[in-house]
């Protein structure tokens, strides 16, 4: 072999050998934190935003507890996406054992495919967990002048907006533009203006330049400075501002707007009789004064207490607030105004 | 000298920098600067926050088992592509070009069909999934990642290895035969040797594209941070939960790692196809 061969040979080798060092060292499937013995495992799958509040507060406070209490170690998984993105992972198959859900309709599909047996509605608070209101997020100085949802139907909006298939804050974001139409026609005239409503809700829709598969997904994408506006979560727009306080956004608070409220669901299916004490335990801790407070300090608003929301100075006041029982509770909503009012008619572009 | 009438390269060709200048500058924007800007970005916050976000369990986990279940797919698709190809190349059977076309057919398929069609047959409600009970049910499991890279990466080192053994001289093999080894010796002390090359350049670009799967992966593992979760995914979900540091700093390790086989693969093609001419 001459020089050039020989030092290729060599240099090969060594890189053959470094990755084979690698790949072997590693040829057993790695351990999953959550196997090692002696600790309870819960499988919680939520919905986008939900993922600091869960991770930086509820568990944390959880697993102090049961360690005070009873010595157990405590350890959560989770999986965040959209709401339902992750109700079709759990019908799917996915070992989920809790589900925080963004719209109650999520709930309605896992127990009517037999993924949740028991009744969400004897939880406390008929199984919502918290709320917030729907706000619209503008551009620093508000350039284009949007004042409310009508607003954002003015040519030259560019406006972010997740997809109603996979996400549930796309959803209550469309009873959010439908919806305070209806309340303040109905304010101003005594009765609720279709017509009004449904234009609007078309005209906004023209706007939207890209839809991502899940709220937090909407926000990133705004964060990261594509489009005018975003309709989000209270306190998703919060935690952003929290999080990057440099950030290009200011909020709008819109005159009537849509609270939505988030279920959380036991997947029956996937708790065994070992698990289920401790699964319970953490449903009762999600109402408990704790974790709310925990909730409120992450801007959700608390379903138990209006005292504990007051807490959270940061929140907004909504003049007309409504909720989804507004439109006849999501068995209504769904197939009127998702369905043939939205899709049929607003989402359909020329 | 006329610049017209440059057909001959005695002197300066201009051709050759205008060539090399319009190559480079189409892959400027196409591959460089992409391939630039993960790097740029990864250290641009500073060093502090990008080996905190590499040392973050989750991302060391997610590492791991991409290292790991692209190693076991490796392993598969090599041996398959061995034995594939020793089929295919020897015997001659009804349907046999069929069988090559199907064998590569993943590669044409988008990794979501791939993953889809997974979830049909292995999942719960699946025709072989529903079968299995509950605790052995593969989707959204490790293994479940393990077979959407087999699948996803079939051909790779079958269509490496096959074109050795079809211009492989079957005179060294017929001779070993003639003086009395068996099948298996004539196979592993003649036929092997010479695939050597082959073997090594279809585990490295099996492995290479295993790792970097995505579309399937998302589908069949149920992206369960810390549990069934990959490198890609992992990028792709801090990406979208906004922690673009973290995702960056994965991205860097992937793309280092696809730049250090790839780097084998082509210093090594020398020293591969002379030992193969050696033996």
């Amino acid at each position: 072999m001459n020089r050039r061969a020989s030092f290729t040979t060599i240099k090969a080798s060594l890189l053959l050998l470094a990755l084979l060092g690698l790949i072997t060292g590693s040829s057993c499937l790695p351990k999953s934190p959550s196997e090692s013995g002696g600790t309870v495992n819960i499988t919680v799958y939520g919905f986008s935003i939900m993922k600091e509040s869960l991770e930086k507060a509820i568990y944390p406070g959880f697993v102090a507890k049961v360690k005070t209490e009873h010595g157990l170690d405590v350890r959560f998984t989770s999986s965040f996406a959209g709401s339902e993105t992750i109700t079709n992972q759990i019908i799917a198959g996915v070992k989920a054992q809790v589900a925080i859900l963004s719209i109650e309709r999520d709930a309605q599909r896992l127990r009517d495919h037999q993924d949740v047996t028991s009744d969400w509605h004897l939880l406390p608070q008929k199984g919502i967990l918290n709320k917030t209101p729907f706000v619209i997020l503008v551009r620093k100085g508000n350039p284009k002048g949007i004042h409310d949802f009508a607003d954002l139907g003015k040519p030259g909006v560019r406006l972010i907006h997740p997809d109603p298939i996979s996400s549930g804050g796309a959803m209550w974001s469309i009873l959010a533009i439908y919806g305070s139409e209806l309340v303040k026609s109905e304010k101003q005239s005594g009765e609720a203006d279709r017509a009004r409503a449904l234009q609007t809700l078309q005209t906004v829709w023209r706007n939207v330049i890209s839809t991502p598969g899940s709220a937090r997904e909407a926000r990133t994408q705004f964060e990261s400075g594509y489009g005018d506006s975003l309709i989000t979560y209270e306190l998703d727009a919060l935690l952003m501002k929290q999080g990057n306080p440099n950030v290009d956004a200011e909020v709008v608070i819109p005159e009537a707007t849509i609270l939505s409220e988030h279920p959380a669901v036991v997947i029956d299916r996937n708790v065994s009789a070992t698990d289920r004490p401790f699964i319970n335990a953490f449903m009762q801790y999600l109402w408990s004064e704790e974790a709310q407070r925990a909730f409120v300090k992450y801007h959700f608003r608390s379903s138990t207490s209006e005292a504990l929301t007051q807490e959270n100075k940061e929140l907004a006041t909504i003049k007309y607030p409504f909720t989804v029982d507004y439109f006849g509770g999501w068995d209504k909503a769904y197939p009127e105004i998702i369905e043939s009012i939205f899709r049929d008619s607003a989402q359909k572009r020329k | 000298m006329k610049i017209g009438s440059i057909r001959h390269v005695r002197g300066f060709d201009v051709a050759r920098p205008i060539s090399i200048g319009v190559m480079l500058g189409i892959m400027l924007p196409l591959v460089l600067l992409p391939l630039l800007s993960i790097f740029v970005f990864g250290t641009s916050k500073g060093l502090g926050v990008f080996w905190s976000s590499l040392i973050a369990p989750d991302a060391v986990f997610a590492l791991k088992l991409s290292m790991v279940t692209s190693f076991w797919a490796t392993v598969f698709n090599v041996i398959f592509g061995l034995f594939g190809a020793y089929v295919l190349s020897r015997y001659d059977f009804w349907g046999r070009n069929a069988v090559i076309v199907t064998i590569s057919l993943p590669t044409a398929i988008p990794t979501a069909v791939a993953g889809f069609a997974l979830l049909l047959l292995w999942g719960k409600y699946g025709m072989i999934g529903k079968f299995l009970s509950e605790e052995h049910q593969i989707m959204f499991t490790p293994y479940a990642i393990i077979l959407a890279n087999i699948f996803v990466t079939f051909p790779l080192a079958f269509g490496v290895i096959k074109p050795v053994f079809d211009t492989m001289s079957r005179s060294l093999e017929e001779a070993s035969a003639t003086i009395g080894a068996t099948r298996w010796q004539t196979f592993w002390h003649v036929t092997l040797p010479s695939l050597r090359g082959a073997i090594v350049s279809g585990a490295l670009l099996t492995f290479a594209r295993a790792v970097g799967e995505f579309g399937s992966t998302i589908l069949v593992s149920g992206n369960l941070a810390g549990n069934t979760q990959t490198a890609p995914l992992y990028i792709y979900a801090k990406f979208n939960e906004g922690q673009i540091e973290a995702a960056n700093a994965i991205a860097v390790v992937l793309a280092l790692l696809s730049f250090v086989i790839f780097s084998v693969l082509f210093f090594a093609r020398d020293w591969l196809e002379f030992e193969a001419q050696e033996a």
